[in-house]
């Protein structure tokens, strides 16, 4: 018995969904580009104090506006300049990745939570819980998402955690769709039926069943939506209705760069820059994800 | 079909009313509209004032339906802060971003139908890569960056361009430029999809095999039926250009709805909010029914399956 479990052991393994997963995973190039790339941010934000010896909000009124180190003018005591208040730039960057990212993971976590949830339920149930969950599901895309978040930031006062909450409650519908149909697909298999048929609970069908086999998808919109949070984060920034200072993100460096757009173009540049990195690294990861998860959908 | 667009007119009844709910309880549950309005150094004299001449002070579900039956007999209600009827105010914007929404459409198809075809018919070649590089990076750029750059290319470096105001038709181009970029990706792909299939179907193959020429089975065989699909997409994503233009209106001052909401949020011009917010959701939910019928017309499997 045991020399025949041994035995079989390797290509049972071999052929084990998650280890061929992974294995894909670890061949695909965007994997390695995206998560390369976020990984550089992440560690950037979580060791930012190592990095650089300038306080971000440390404002030094008689060095206000020095260009980056590539400008004749530059010097490498600011390796990228400072802003308008003579805060370090460099600094700046590296600080500003925190509270955007915080606001991205925290988001999708609400976001994720609540769709999900709607949608495994419209799924599984089907009928009316369907109809409901689609028709509440019609209204939020009806709403348009910055103007809802812009008037009750405006209305509620403005605070990191109202942020968070506001965009967590609006950017839900995604995960809704995609689990909900992921859901309709395993609820008439087999081993669902099985289940039922051996009087598991719902919960157990539910996060034992259905959830662990919807992963692929989930991870695929959580990326998705990451970056969704991380855009509209920034955009309500650089409207003047998200962070509020003494907290700063990317989005609200462009903001408070907007005026010198004409002379120093770097300053929007700059934060611009680590903005569309830390996107484009996130949507590389998702359609790494993607690729290995649902081969079949591959372009 | 007539049932299909009387059950479809029924659910955006619904929708739009309840949508008018929420955009009626956002701007008046989650703070207390009264302080908002009186501003920072209003006594509470001032503000118990507001709140009686607003009507503020009585039950919430009377305070809606006073305002819904002003609505539906067209009285939209007084900004407070412009002193004028709120429906002149948005009577003066409704039209910029209208323009503006149907410029960048108008865009976005001209940029990506063409570049889903060339995608479709050269699949895994370097125009398929760079179609879909344009997509993807059109995803990771936020839109007020991408403003901000066309602003500093066109405006700034090569002063072709004015980037500010909306007083002629060059005005409008940059805005839709920036607006209608973010519907690229989303058409292109349906565009590159369809295409892919219906080139493979064998009608198509028919009509390579009478010889008709390559035009011709591309655009009047193929197209358009790939177009079918693109044809709702585009309705939709124009409402989703409606709501997301607030970004775009801003960087370039257009006088539009979105830049209206935008300062009427900083005014806490209450009364303008929610008209803006009803006549935005509105015009989505309309959008979706328009998509929806539009692909019943075009594609009768939709409608009797």
């Amino acid at each position: 018995m045991a020399a025949m479990v041994s035995t079989a052991a390797p290509s049972v393994a071999a052929l084990s969904p998650g280890r061929v997963a992974l294995r894909r995973t670890l061949r695909h190039g965007s994997f390695w580009a995206g998560g390369g790339i976020l990984l550089v941010i992440l560690l950037a934000a979580i060791l930012a104090p190592l990095l650089t010896p300038h306080d971000p909000t440390w404002q030094d009124l008689g060095k206000r506006l020095v260009p980056p180190v590539w400008d004749t003018r530059g010097s490498w005591e600011h390796p990228l300049g400072t802003d308008q208040l003579g805060r370090d730039y460099l600094a700046r960057l590296i600080y500003g990745g925190r509270i955007s990212l915080l606001i991205g993971f925290v988001t999708v976590l609400i976001s994720g939570a609540i769709g999900t949830a709607l949608g495994v339920a419209a799924g599984y149930w089907g009928g009316r819980v369907d109809l409901l969950i689609n028709f509440i599901l019609t209204i939020r895309l009806t709403l348009p998402v910055v103007l809802v978040a812009l008037v009750v930031v405006a209305l509620v006062g403005n605070s990191l955690t109202i942020l968070m909450l506001v965009i967590g409650l609006l950017l839900w519908d995604r995960f809704t769709i995609v689990t909900r149909s992921a859901t309709q697909q395993m609820a008439s298999r087999e081993f669902i039926v099985a289940a039922q048929a051996i009087g598991s609970s719902t919960g157990r069908i539910l996060l034992k069943e259905i959830l662990p086999n919807i992963t692929g998808p989930l991870i695929v919109v959580a990326s998705v939506e990451l970056a969704h949070a991380i855009l509209l984060e920034a955009a309500l920034s650089f409207l003047g209705l998200g962070v509020q200072p003494p907290l700063f993100t990317w989005g609200l460096m462009i903001a408070e760069a907007k005026n010198q757009l004409f002379f120093r173009p770097w300053l929007i540049a700059i934060p611009g820059a680590a903005l569309v990195a830390l996107i484009f690294a996130i949507n590389l990861l998702g359609d790494a994800v993607r690729d290995v998860t649902a081969p079949e959908g591959r372009a | 079909m007539l049932r299909f667009i009387a059950q479809r007119l029924l659910v955006t009844a619904l929708v739009i009313a309840v949508t008018s709910v929420v955009a009626f309880s956002l701007v008046h549950l989650t703070g207390d509209p009264a302080v908002a309005m009186a501003g920072e150094n209003a006594s509470p004299e001032d503000v118990e004032a507001i709140r009686k001449l607003y009507g503020f002070d009585r039950p919430i579900w009377e305070q809606y339906l006073t305002w819904v039956a002003r609505f539906i007999a067209g009285d939209f209600g007084r900004s407070h802060y412009l002193k004028l009827g709120v429906g002149e105010v948005l009577a003066e914007h409704i039209p910029v971003t209208a323009m503006l929404g149907v410029l960048a459409l108008g865009f976005a198809l001209a940029l990506s139908i063409p570049l889903g075809v060339v995608a479709a018919l050269r699949p895994n070649t370097m125009i398929d890569r760079l179609a879909l590089w344009i997509a993807v990076a059109g995803q990771a750029l936020p839109s007020f960056l991408f403003a901000l750059g066309l602003i500093y290319v066109f405006g700034v470096l090569l002063r072709w361009l004015p980037v500010s105001g909306d007083t002629t038709w060059r005005h409008f181009i940059l805005p839709s430029v920036a607006l209608g970029y973010y519907a690229t990706p989303a058409i292109m792909r349906l565009t590159r999809s369809g295409m892919m299939e219906t080139l493979q179907s064998d009608h198509v193959r028919t009509a390579r095999a009478f010889g008709l020429s390559r035009w011709r089975v591309v655009v009047r065989h193929g197209l358009r039926h790939a177009i079918i699909p693109v044809v709702s997409l585009a309705a939709v994503q124009l409402g989703f250009m409606l709501g997301g233009s607030i970004v775009i209106e801003t960087v370039f001052s257009l006088k539009g709805l979105g830049y209206l909401a935008w300062q009427s949020i900083q005014r806490a011009d209450i009364e303008v909010i929610q008209a803006i917010l009803l006549v935005i959701a509105a015009a989505y939910a309309v959008l979706t029914l328009v998509a929806d019928i539009l692909n019943a017309a075009l594609d009768p499997r939709i409608r009797i399956g």
